[in-house]
């Protein structure tokens, strides 16, 4: 299926109930791609504000854009060590 | 040595690793799980999950901003993933320097800059439920959380 492929981790795979999923999209902005996202997983809404993004495995901002073929990790704060 | 795996760390052997002529300290720290108690139930294991290949690039990343800012000859940092059970070891950083102070001191960094850069997740599996520690979503009452 050709899309933004889009991986979750740790409370945020959790909280969607899945740790991958593909968005159909054009080249939109993450700021822009979140509203699908959590329209398809609306348990993740209440963590919005503490969640980071990579794309390709790069830490990137919310104006930061995606295509179909990227691969967009979705990050809650990191808890390692 | 930088990785992100899936048994148990052999610490011993990143220490023998360090071991070089031109320094004359390795400082060692190694995170092992502990048990937390609290509203009557208590952690029986950690759970570790990374976001690779990512996590394992942070790592070389860390060792490159150390060997920037210190006299540090031989870095190695290793995380594990997986379930770890209490007292085990979660993760383990190993610097050789000519000197004790830069040593000790790139240690210390190595660990704080983990705790904030590198895609990894700690899930505490309590007694009644668990809990994604930085996000402090879980199955625990809200009561419990600590």
């Amino acid at each position: 299926m050709d899309g933004i492929k889009v991986l979750l981790f740790g409370a945020a795979a959790d909280r969607a109930g899945t740790r991958e999923t593909v968005l159909s999209a054009g080249e939109i902005t993450l700021d822009e791609l979140w509203p699908l996202l959590a329209e398809r997983y609306p348990g993740l809404s209440p963590m919005r504000d503490t969640l980071a993004f990579a794309v390709n495995g790069e830490y990137v901002r919310g104006e930061a854009r995606v295509a179909p073929g990227d691969e967009v990790a979705v990050l809650p704060p990191v808890s390692g060590g | 040595m930088f990785a992100v795996v899936e048994g148990p760390i052999d610490v011993a052997a990143l220490i023998s690793a360090a071991q070089r002529p031109d320094c004359g300290a390795i400082s060692t720290f190694v995170g092992t799980t502990r048990i937390d108690e609290s509203g009557g139930a208590s952690v029986e294991y950690l759970e570790y999950e990374a976001y690779r290949p990512m996590a394992d690039r942070k790592l070389e990343e860390i060792g490159a901003e150390i060997k920037e800012r210190w006299d540090v000859r031989e870095v190695s940092i290793v995380h594990r993933i997986g379930r770890v059970e209490p007292g085990e070891a979660s993760v383990a950083i190993v610097v050789a320097s000519p000197r004790r102070g830069p040593a000790f001191e790139a240690s210390r960094a190595a660990i704080e800059r983990i705790k904030k850069i590198v895609p990894i997740w700690k899930r505490e599996v309590w007694s009644d439920g668990y809990v994604w520690v930085g996000s402090q979503v879980g199955t625990r009452e809200p009561a419990d959380l600590p």
